[in-house]
């Protein structure tokens, strides 16, 4: 019937329409389980079209009479409509278009071009913008925090337990904003309220070494968050979040008198045409905290700007600000450090000493690139970055701060010769540098004077991929020479072999061996201070990091509804940088050798219940300290032996429901307080939401069950909170 | 071991006086009791942190957590913690332990539970620490009654210890010693007899 309607459509004479031969069409599209899409509907043989909003809503005007419409999206069936309007009219259709072409994901990060994710040698976990907008979270941690194989210590990230707990002083993860560097340049720590989540469209976590082409810090992995493309036309976004603490479970822990509040408010704006788009964030949030002296106040700001000069090249800058005011809990109080009710310890107040300590921090990320592609077989990129952190520790004791810039520069080739081999190559520079009364590198930890020390890190990298059959192929290496005052520090290369083998029964198999490494921050080579009376002195001479990474890896279909990724992993990680005490003083020294392997599963399911989906991701690792020394071989410390997650979202309508849990094994070492009584985490994270039209209202109830406990020795983790966000979309 | 902050805001660096030989703990594994139950069963296992009494400053004694088993008999007079310097050679020694009068212990609730105590004590080296039971009655002067009168109820002994009434040595030094925790099993207590047989 439908081809027999086309054909007629097409016969017929086009006439000359006026206004008031047209009517109007409107409505929503719409997946199959309610959640709006951005799809196109069209006149077929006409040229009326239309593209909904972010809610799903479209309005166009048809001639009058029969007519045919087309709604399409990108990875959707295509649905014809057969209407019969007359002029003026005004006809209101809901489209649901389904079920889903299954399409591979694309990334960007693992090769440093864009690639079937079916077709990358190492492990990546995506974090899609949908994830990140069923929770009702504030930064990209916490949107992150659940990924399979990735565990959050006190805001420190671990791939595979790659960091343990080094907070502040060396990432051992990389994190990327649209591919650029942005680990602080004086600590090589990570600010993840740096970019505001609103602009997050998604989250590509590239599991193990990934130094072959990022350098240092990607010893355990790289973490890339890829901000939203700015849509043609004007959009606004405004977003109201308010959330509430749970009061501590027992009457005996309870510090205040009010229930602890947080709130904020952002918008966001936009405008594109196709040759320029740019869009605009500000926004703020404020928090009493859970615990005592626990109170923050941020600010942010971001911009993006596009110019597509022609279809073959791109400009994008970008920028984002942030700052923050907070009081600082250190840690938590236990029997005579506080009014400690005569109470072994008192997780939600903080010990005494360090009442009264506060901080002021803002940081900044700059970055512009040019991309261009010169023909069908090559295409480069060019970018610059300027990242800068400022800090303030005000104590009771010396005020600690320091200034710290990092500018980043690269230049990088993609080569098609033919349509089996890809060759990725570029170079590299980053120059970091700080300003600091802490980061001294004096040799006298009581003085009070001011230093500049800088970095600089030079790199030239390439990587080929060739298929032979079904087979990818892909090698690469990097060298990095890095000077540190003007003096050498080291020269590193960084090779990578991978395979990937897809098979028609048993999925696509993947394998790689890489070496990973990272360069000692600043921090941790000039820090000279005095801490409870014990002196830390600078080691100018530490070595970097580095480590071996392997991993045999699988991903399969088993049905249109389960799919599963599973992966054996290796590394041997040398000279691992720790402090230590030695002859009543502290120095940071390459001391550990270490071992982390284990295996990393991850399966979505899509049951038979429409609009279900369930998730279940669990990781084994075996993490061992290696005897080195008069050390014995042990447990690394702050690593656990089991994460397991289990996620379900069920989605009907308008009206979305979920959770997660998340279980972590108690750990079996910490670095301090070792003899503290420690537990398994058990996180259970609730969430609904509602769509409206233009409005969308989220709700999460994180830690739902109030667990209590702690995996930074003394520092209580978040309690049970309710979260509500209020979203306007235009 | 000693631990600090080094940093303690913006960075919040805490550096570690280490190393020591490591205490790893036995790691219980509880993935499959979670893979199994799930989201439902994850609110009965909560097994978080919890208020953990400690002993006063300036306190002179014992502190522990008695983990509470078995069901309390309904012919319960009371329930005492005590120690003794030695173990107890024969019956009529039963009251050289420590404080006298010993001070009561509040009933535990029904079922599994815990309790922290306190015990007062002088200064010294103690050989056993136990939890006694007493039933509803008067003990005689001549202790002819005590076996029917008394249970042991549990004590504290060294991790590893297989001794019938443990080795578990205790020093009070002026200061308050805490964790000396043991297990209360009101379902397996034992008779005065026990220890000095034969029993009638």
């Amino acid at each position: 019937m439908r081809p027999v309607l086309l054909g007629a459509l097409a016969m017929m004479p086009l006439r000359a329409l006026s206004a008031q031969e047209t009517a109007v069409l409107y409505g929503s599209m719409r997946d199959s389980s309610g959640q709006p899409l951005r799809a196109t509907v069209r006149v077929v043989n006409g040229a009326a079209a239309s593209v909904a909003d972010a809610q799903g809503r479209y309005q166009l005007s048809v001639p009058a009479g029969l007519v045919i419409v087309r709604v399409g999206f990108l990875g959707y069936r295509s649905l014809d409509d057969t209407l019969t309007l007359a002029a003026g009219d005004s006809l209101e259709r809901d489209y649901r278009l389904g079920p889903a072409v299954q399409l591979q994901p694309v990334i960007v990060t693992a090769a440093k071009r864009s690639q079937l994710l079916s077709q990358v040698v190492t492990s990546v976990a995506l974090v899609t913008d949908t994830d990140v907008a069923r929770r009702a979270v504030t930064t990209v941690d916490e949107a992150v925090d659940k990924t399979p194989g990735v565990q959050f210590l006190n805001g420190q990230v671990n791939i595979r337990g790659s960091s343990g707990y080094v907070q502040g002083l060396g990432s051992r993860v990389l994190l990327l904003v649209d591919g650029v560097p942005a680990n602080q340049g004086d600590r090589g720590g990570i600010n993840w309220d740096l970019v505001p989540l609103e602009d997050v469209a998604r989250v590509e976590v590239v599991k193990g070494a990934g130094s072959v082409l990022y350098g240092s810090a990607a010893l355990g992995g790289v973490v890339n968050v890829i901000t939203r493309e700015i849509p043609t036309g004007f959009h606004a976004r405004g977003r109201v979040v308010g959330g509430w603490f749970a009061d501590p479970p027992h009457d005996i822990w309870k510090f205040r008198d009010y229930r602890g509040a947080q709130e904020g408010l952002d918008v966001t704006a936009s405008y594109g045409s196709d040759v320029a788009r740019g869009s605009f964030t500000a926004g703020d949030w404020h928090s009493d905290g859970y615990r005592e002296q626990d109170r923050r106040n941020h600010w942010q700001t971001a911009g993006k700007a596009q110019w597509v000069p022609s279809p073959e090249t791109h400009v994008t800058a970008s920028g984002s600000w942030a700052s923050d005011q907070y009081e600082t809990p250190l840690i938590w109080c236990v029997q005579g450090t506080c009014d400690d009710r005569g109470q072994a310890f008192q997780p939600f107040m903080i010990d005494a000493s360090g009442r009264g300590a506060f901080t002021r921090s803002d940081k900044g990320l700059l970055a512009a690139t040019v991309e261009h592609r010169a023909s069908g077989n090559f295409a480069w990129q060019a970018r610059g970055s300027w990242g800068r952190t400022h800090f303030t520790d005000f104590q009771s004791t010396r005020d600690d701060w320091g200034v710290a810039n990092r500018y980043g520069v690269e230049f990088r080739g993609d080569v098609h010769p033919r349509g089996d081999r890809v060759l990725t190559l570029g170079t590299e520079g980053t120059f970091s540098d700080v300003r600091t009364n802490i980061f001294t590198g004096d040799s006298n930890p009581m003085s009070n004077v001011v230093r500049t020390h800088d970095q600089h890190e030079f790199a030239a990298y390439a990587e080929g991929e060739r298929q032979h059959g079904r087979v990818w192929l892909a090698a690469g290496a990097r060298i990095d020479h890095i000077d540190v005052d003007g003096g050498r520090l080291a020269t590193v290369l960084s090779p990578r072999l991978g395979v990937v083998l897809p098979t028609s029964r048993l999925g696509v198999w993947r394998a790689s061996a890489g070496r990973g490494f990272r360069a000692p921050s600043l921090a941790e080579r000039f820090v000279s201070t005095v801490v409870q009376g014990i002196p830390v002195v600078p080691n100018p001479n530490l070595d970097p990091e580095t480590a071996w990474s392997f991993e045999l890896g699988n991903g399969a279909t088993l049905s249109s509804a389960v799919r599963t990724d599973a992966a054996l992993f290796w590394a041997e990680v040398y000279d691992l940088i720790e402090p230590r005490l030695d002859s009543g003083r502290i120095q940071f020294r390459n001391v550990t050798r270490a071992r982390l392997a284990g295996l990393d599963l991850a399966l979505t399911a899509t049951p038979a219940v429409a609009g279900l989906t369930t998730t279940v991701s669990y990781m084994f690792l075996h993490a061992r300290e290696l005897a080195h020394d008069t050390v014995p071989e042990r447990s690394l410390a702050f690593r656990p032996r089991h994460l397991l997650t289990l996620g379900a979202d069920y989605q009907r309508g308008a009206i979305g429901v979920g959770g997660d849990f998340r279980y972590t094994s108690r750990l079996d070492r910490v670095e301090i307080y070792e003899t503290d009584q420690r537990v398994a985490g058990k996180i259970l994270d609730l969430r609904a939401s509602a769509v409206w039209g233009a409005w969308t209202l989220r709700a999460q109830l994180a830690n739902a069950l109030n667990y209590i406990y702690s995996q930074v020795p003394r520092t209580l983790a978040p309690v049970r909170t309710l979260t509500a966000t209020m979203t306007w979309t235009r | 071991m000693a631990g600090f902050t080094l940093f303690p805001a913006e960075t919040r660096v805490k550096l570690t006086l280490r190393p020591r030989a490591a205490m790893i703990a036995p790691m219980r594994s509880r993935v499959a009791c979670v893979a199994v139950i799930g989201l439902v069963a994850a609110a009965g296992c909560n097994e978080g942190l919890s208020p953990t009494p400690a002993c006063p400053r300036g306190f002179v004694g014992i502190c522990g957590t008695a983990t509470v088993r078995g069901t309390l008999p309904d012919s319960t007079q009371g329930l005492f913690i005590v120690a003794y310097t030695t173990f107890p050679e024969s019956i009529q020694a039963l009251l050289t332990f420590q404080p006298l009068p010993p001070p009561a212990v509040l009933l535990p609730p029904s079922g599994d539970s815990t309790l922290f105590y306190t015990l007062p004590l002088p200064s010294g080296r103690y050989e056993w620490v136990l939890a006694v039971w007493q039933k509803q009655g008067t003990l005689k002067p001549d202790f002819s009654n005590a076996d029917s009168l008394f249970r042991e109820a549990g004590f504290y002994k060294d991790a590893g210890d297989t001794t019938s009434h443990g080795s578990g040595i205790v020093v009070v030094d002026g200061t308050a010693t805490d964790s000396i925790d043991f297990v209360i099993d009101f379902d397996d207590m034992h008779r005065i007899c026990t220890y000095f047989p034969p029993c009638p």
